[in-house]
């Protein structure tokens, strides 16, 4: 049974993703299509920080280069944008693997801040090398048409091809953390020394677990290019990166469909949330939103709350409901269902 | 299979509730009823440029009035902005809002030359007006045939650089030129007209440090270098923050530069103010250009334009700074666009309006300039000339007001 939660997973995604089109307005499409975007990256990073234990304040750098990947290809050298999705991730993928070889040498707080330096010189580079990435100016594209002749609007097709990547991503993560490779994932997370003593090579599966999370967000940084259809330095700022180490908190570190979760919030949370608060607080009389970094400060208290309502995530506080539900249900015979089971042995 | 479904039903039904918002459905010319007509920009109003964030509100602030004296054409404006953190990507997915959900009939002012970038084939592409950007980097000017769809307002960057460089040239013949720029096309255009108005005198310049919007430090090893160079004269061509920075280090760093040449966009008498506060003591005589009322120098107080413009601000911003140049320069933009918002007629398409800028002409000589302005500063396009203003007046800061030198310099020579 567990092994068929993936695809089962996916199927249940399915439906209300095929039958957004029917609802929403172009827009909300478009913005439906970013939060498959995010998806797919946040997948990624919740297999090397949720599963590994790893974190990394880095990825949006990874997402940057399937970005520009996607970019240069299809300005530069004339290449279809979706063919270049699979190229952008196994090049963010391979520079994650060379990344997580020497940077697994470090462990904890030291491998954070060793990630730290990713975007930073990542946008050194891009400035560095102006004729190749466009320097600060960046590049555009072009907007993304239907294929085979379809008359469909771009912000529709946009979302078609965004969940399209994300439901092969995500069932694809299911694989990848459910087997041999995933118990390893999580035995080094739990303990090195003790899943070095079982004859798990560390090291390789952090590196491995690099290579993989920035894969994803390699996939993910391509439909970015191509949604956004402009990519520049300022695009891929460092908050960006901590955005996305929000975002899987949120959905809940170490459950894939929490991230579900995570990336609406993400994508909302900016464009939708703060402003909408923003403009309620305003007409609370002698508050003045206008002053530089209000909507940070909203920005802020939304995180606070939902952290307080959902420690553990999103999906934390799912597994949490479903206990308390449960409890009453067969109240009779147990007052607790497993007391003794943490969360983190629950994956 | 129920520990997964559960959850992931629950996901989708939080995600559909908060994203369910109705569209409002297209008419025959979006964003225009038969009462009113909606315009939208982007603002950074956080992150690194939120110091140009009083700019939408001001616009707005004009917008009512214009709104109470009757509208444009029996039409009421309905002007609505967002911040995009100077993040391009946010920009971009706030014009796609614009565009395809609020359905705009025009954008107005959006704010930032990377984010315009970003945004300006997605709306030429759409074939949506994109009106009076808020940068004076050139190409918003210059590539019109490009994007026709595009058109700025203020004085472009270069032709403000090549003014500074003609100064230089035939005030200060022996000053050698130290210059902090930005590194991208804002700063490199100002650089490049510099350079031009130098012309034979480019070796003028000893030291040029560029630095980035995005770095997380102030310029201070830029100013050593230009500190070490033997500059003597100090010109900056950065956004209002570094620009503040690069004061209060070139004070603490005790370079006391004979002259400070500083870009109009920085050198405004609050963020001067801001640096002296700081600890500068080099901010009295900076240079820079003007084409607006200046509201801090009391010889424009009998001006109308700025009669009306503060009696406009304490009645429609009262919490707005009406000595602070951003406001005259959101009122002053929001006048031109109901300026053509009006000559475009009362059968309002997109088509018609972007005509009608393109062959604007409020001037002096026709008794009908934007009262916001400096008397003279005329704001006209025609045929292959798409500048809209590039009349500026030098001016230098003395005793924190900002005292005109000579005659209006038209920086495009035309």
């Amino acid at each position: 049974m567990k092994r068929l939660q993936g695809p089962i997973g996916s199927a249940a995604l399915m439906a209300p993703v095929l039958l957004a089109p029917f609802v929403f307005s172009h827009y909300r499409l478009y913005q439906l299509g970013l939060v498959a975007v995010y998806l797919v990256a946040l997948l990624g990073l919740d297999m090397l920080t949720g599963f590994t234990g790893q974190i990394s304040l880095g990825h949006g750098a990874f997402m940057g280069i399937g970005a520009y990947t996607t970019t240069i290809l299809v300005v530069d050298h004339g290449w279809r944008d979706l063919w270049t999705i699979p190229v952008a991730g196994l090049v963010a993928g391979g520079c994650g693997l060379l990344f997580g070889l020497p940077a697994t040498r470090f462990a904890g707080p030291y491998l954070a801040l060793a990630t730290f330096a990713i975007p930073l010189s990542f946008i050194g580079i891009l400035k560095r090398f102006p004729h190749f990435t466009g320097g600060n100016v960046g590049k555009n594209l072009p907007q993304l048409h239907a294929e085979f002749g379809l008359g469909i609007n771009p912000s529709v097709w946009f979302y078609v091809v965004a969940w399209a990547v994300a439901l092969v991503m995500l069932p694809l993560a299911y694989v990848i953390v459910r087997g041999r490779f995933g118990r390893a994932l999580r035995a080094v997370r739990d303990s090195e020394i003790a899943s070095t003593a079982y004859g798990v090579s560390t090291a390789a599966i952090k590196a491995a677990a690099f290579g993989i999370s920035a894969f994803y967000c390699g996939i993910a940084g391509g439909l970015f290019a191509i949604g956004i259809t402009y990519v520049s330095p300022d695009t891929f700022p460092i908050a960006l990166s901590i955005l996305l180490l929000t975002g899987i908190v949120i959905g809940g570190a170490g459950s894939l469909y929490g991230m579900v979760f995570g990336a609406v919030f993400v994508e909302f949370i900016q464009i939708s949330w703060s402003p909408a608060l923003l403009e309620q607080i305003s007409r609370i009389h002698h508050i003045d939103t206008r002053a530089p970094g209000s909507g940070l400060v909203v920005y802020g208290l939304i995180l606070l709350a939902v952290l307080y309502v959902a420690p553990a995530g999103i999906a934390g506080l799912a597994r949490r409901l479903r206990t308390v539900l449960l409890n009453r249900t067969y109240s009779s015979y147990s007052h607790r269902t497993n007391p003794q089971v943490t969360s983190k042995e629950r994956n | 299979m129920k520990r997964t479904f559960l959850p992931l039903a629950a996901a989708l039904l939080i995600s559909v509730a908060v994203t369910v918002t109705a569209g409002a459905a297209p008419t025959a010319t979006p964003g225009v009823t038969a009462r009113t007509i909606l315009l939208e920009g982007t603002f950074p109003l956080s992150g690194p440029a939120s110091g140009y964030a009083p700019i939408p509100v001001a616009m707005k602030a004009f917008f009512s009035y214009a709104n109470a004296q009757g509208g444009v054409n029996h039409r009421q404006i309905v002007f609505k902005y967002s911040d995009d953190g100077f993040n391009p990507a946010q920009t971009v997915q706030l014009t796609h809002q614009f565009v395809e959900q609020d359905h705009a009939f025009a954008l107005v002012g959006g704010l930032g030359t990377a984010p315009q970038t970003a945004v300006r084939q997605y709306l030429n592409d759409n074939k949506v007006p994109q009106l009076f950007v808020s940068t004076g980097a050139t190409t918003f000017d210059r590539d019109y045939t490009t994007y026709p769809w595009t058109l700025g307002w203020q004085p472009d960057y270069e032709a403000e650089g090549a003014i500074y460089g003609k100064y230089v040239v035939k005030n200060f013949a022996s000053a050698k030129l130290g210059v902090l720029y930005q590194n991208d096309d804002y700063g490199n255009d100002y650089l490049r007209g510099l350079r031009a108005g130098l012309a034979s005198h480019q070796t003028q310049i000893v030291d040029a440090e560029p630095y980035d919007l995005s770095a997380t430090t102030p310029p201070a090893v830029q100013v050593a270098k230009l500190k070490a160079s033997g500059a003597d004269t100090f010109v900056i061509f950065a956004t209002p923050t570094p620009t503040i920075q690069a004061y209060v280090i070139s004070t603490k760093l005790g370079w006391h530069p004979a002259h400070i040449i500083t870009n109009s966009v920085s050198a405004t008498d609050p963020f001067l103010t801001i640096a002296t506060n700081a600890g500068s003591d080099n901010t009295n005589g900076t240079l820079t250009v003007n084409y607006l009322l200046d509201p801090s120098n009391p010889i424009y107080n009998k001006q109308p334009g700025m009669i009306l413009f503060r009696k406009l601000m304490a009645k429609y911003d009262p919490k707005g700074n009406a000595n602070d140049p951003l406001n005259m320069y959101g009122f002053a933009k929001a006048w031109t666009t109901v300026q053509v918002l009006k000559a475009a007629g009362t059968n309002l398409t997109r088509a018609g309006l972007m005509k009608v800028a393109r062959s604007m002409a409020f001037t002096q000589k026709l008794k009908n300039a934007n009262p916001f302005v400096l008397p003279g500063v005329d704001i006209h396009t025609k045929g292959n000339y798409q500048f809209p203003i590039s009349q500026v007046l030098l001016v230098q800061y003395k005793n924190n007001t900002f005292q005109p030198i000579g005659k209006l310099i038209n920086g495009r020579g035309a």
